[in-house]
């Protein structure tokens, strides 16, 4: 039993999850409607499918730095192009140029043999300087029905954002661990030479993986648009950090090769019930962020250590 | 090509753009070496030198500063709320701000030691801590500095240049601790941690240390910063986090540690300020400013990775 929970940390994720829930029901006003739980996990959808694309990166060794930039570009693009011609269109332009991302950073890595941080971080920089240039620093705002409908509208009292991040977590679980791709990620999570060496197509999973977590990004860019009805250029800041956050809350580890993609879900709820929390207890920014910071560190000393180091 | 040059292909390549950027400088602005110029320039570029000095020690352990940009704030934000108008005032207020953000960094060095957790999560979680503890201290732009010091720190001080000598001061520091046993300790630490370990070396503290330092010199970053601005900000430090990461990297810092010269990423900074202001000459928008910076990062280090033909970075 110790063995089995030492070696599944997404089942502690979940258990943490189940935890800080009854907590909050019992000790903290206004967690025990449905109307709060419709609330939380549709919040978590927007935080929860860009983390479901950094863990497809993650679990290979690997970091997606510029998720912030692609759900801002993503967002700004389709209001553009939406305010010129239609929301489908909108919609189709901005998927397109958030993939067009996904394959630049992937091509910078296989070809330019470039570590993961710099080149997405370097990605990340020229999409936000060119969000200025393309919006001239005043983006525009846009109700696309189709996308309002997609972030504000319920199945059976679900919401359907949340729908979508559970359809898109099914299908990250597929490719990570079912399809040979998956396997082909954790190898080299594991072990980059070793995977080289027994004939692992690096290029082609590295492809996939990256373009797969910039095209979540922009899907989740589109989602926080219909949410909001407008766009602006610092709309993915939070994203950033928060999607590695939810990642290794989830317990994958930020080393690669270790985790799953459920981990992630867990692990994107229970930090937006965490800062829900920090919000219904009246604290300031300031304590606010200093208790999630502590409460993180907590978390990840209880379950999340590694046991080789880098 | 000689031995010699070929070891330093990328301090040799980093110098000969400075020279070129320097050249084309001139050109734009005759002033450049004019004192007054080399004060604004150098208040301009000491807290990005600072920080990435700072990130260096860390990336030298075979960590990273993630909460890099928080503690900036932090220590920029201690500083303007303490200070006073007096000279003892100043003093006391600098030497408090840079005790918060030592501890701060240590404290991240001690999690990162003994926790087993990766430096870039401990670092993650930490620039909420950080962050957040900010706020509490300056929770809107505001504080005090004194307005004589702002003048002659950013007109010259006697004809001095007063950043230019607290980048030089706080460089020659850096020497100093490099060639103690402490600063072979971070080298060997980040080259080869159980090597470094079976060898007597205490890896735990030698990490503390490092990250220590690194606090140190981002918190005179952040003092310089609020000095040069006038005023504290608590979230200005927030783009420091990468522009180090970065200008560390275009000098010639590994990733994984152990690999490096401070004066690569000195040059870096320097390289990286120069292009933003030349870009300002030029008279394109400034937006196109962090587009160039992720253009010269991702050339940068592809040119040395492929040129050197090993993954340094």
């Amino acid at each position: 039993m110790r063995a089995l929970l030492r070696d599944n940390r997404a089942a502690w994720s979940f258990g943490v999850l189940a935890l800080v829930w009854l907590a909050a029901v019992l000790f903290a006003q206004g967690f025990d409607s449905i109307a709060s739980v419709r609330y939380l996990i549709q919040t978590a959808s927007f935080l929860g499918i860009v983390a479901v694309g950094q863990t497809l990166v993650v679990m290979m060794s690997g970091i997606d730095l510029s998720v912030s930039a692609v759900v801002a570009l993503s967002a700004v693009v389709c209001a553009r192009v939406a305010s010129d011609s239609d929301g489908a269109t909108g919609i189709m332009v901005a998927l397109a140029v958030s993939v067009l991302v996904g394959l630049v950073n992937a091509a910078g890595l296989i070809w330019l043999h470039l570590p993961p941080m710099v080149m997405t971080l370097a990605t990340g920089t020229v999409i936000a300087g060119a969000l200025l240039i393309y919006t001239n620093g005043s983006p525009s705002s846009a109700r696309i029905p189709l996308l309002d409908a997609l972030a504000n509208d319920d199945v059976l009292g679900v919401p359907l954002a949340t729908v979508l991040w559970l359809a898109i977590a099914a299908a990250a679980v597929w490719l990570l661990h079912l399809s040979r791709l998956g396997r082909y990620a954790f190898a080299l999570g594991n072990s980059e030479p070793a995977s080289r060496a027994s004939g692992v197509p690096v290029p082609v999973t590295t492809f996939v993986m990256y373009t797969a977590c910039a095209l979540l990004a922009g899907v989740a860019g589109l989602v926080l648009l219909g949410f909001t009805g407008t766009s602006s250029l610092t709309m993915g800041n939070p994203y950033q950090l928060l999607s590695i956050a939810a990642v290794v809350l989830g317990g994958t580890s930020i080393l690669g090769g270790r985790g799953h993609v459920l981990g992630t879900v867990a692990g994107a709820l229970l930090l937006t019930l965490l800062t829900a929390l920090l919000v219904a207890w009246n604290l300031d920014e300031g304590p606010r962020q200093v208790a999630l910071g502590l409460l993180i560190i907590a978390l990840l000393l209880a379950y999340a250590r590694e046991r080789r180091t880098t | 090509m000689p031995e010699f040059l070929r070891a330093r292909l990328d301090l040799v390549g980093l110098c000969g753009l400075l020279v070129v950027v320097l050249f084309a400088y001139q050109q734009l602005d005759p002033t450049l070496l004019d004192p007054s110029t080399i004060t604004i320039l150098s208040a301009q570029f000491l807290p990005l030198i600072l920080a990435a000095v700072g990130q260096t020690i860390v990336m030298l352990t075979g960590g990273i500063d993630l909460s890099l940009g928080a503690v900036l704030s932090l220590g920029m934000a201690v500083f303007v709320v303490t200070a006073t108008d007096d000279a003892g005032g100043v003093l006391l207020a600098m030497a408090l701000a840079l005790v918060v953000t030592v501890l701060a960094g240590a404290a991240n060095g001690v999690l990162v030691a003994y926790a087993g957790l990766p430096p870039i999560i401990v670092t993650l979680a930490a620039s909420f801590l950080w962050g957040g503890v900010t706020l509490i201290v300056l929770p809107q732009p505001g504080g005090h500095v004194p307005s004589g010091l702002v003048r002659a720190y950013n007109m010259g001080w006697h004809g001095i240049a007063l950043p230019a000598v607290a980048i030089a001061i706080a460089l020659v520091g850096w020497k100093l601790v490099r060639s103690t046993r402490f600063g072979m300790a971070v080298y060997a630490v980040g080259g080869n941690e159980h090597g470094a370990y079976a060898n007597g070396i205490a890896t735990g503290r030698t990490k503390i240390l490092a990250y220590g330092f690194a606090g140190f010199f981002v918190g005179l970053a952040g003092i310089g910063l609020a000095i040069q601005t006038g005023s504290g900000d608590p979230t200005i430090g927030v783009p420091y986090t990468l522009n180090s990461i970065a200008v560390a990297v275009l000098g010639g810092i590994s990733f994984f540690g152990g690999v490096g010269q401070m004066r690569g990423t000195v040059l870096g900074a320097l390289l990286l300020g120069l292009l933003t202001n030349l870009l300002l000459f030029t008279g394109i928008s400034t937006f196109y400013q962090m587009i160039l910076q992720g253009v010269v990062l991702v050339v940068a280090v592809a040119v040395k990775t492929l040129a050197t033909r090993e993954r340094v970075a």
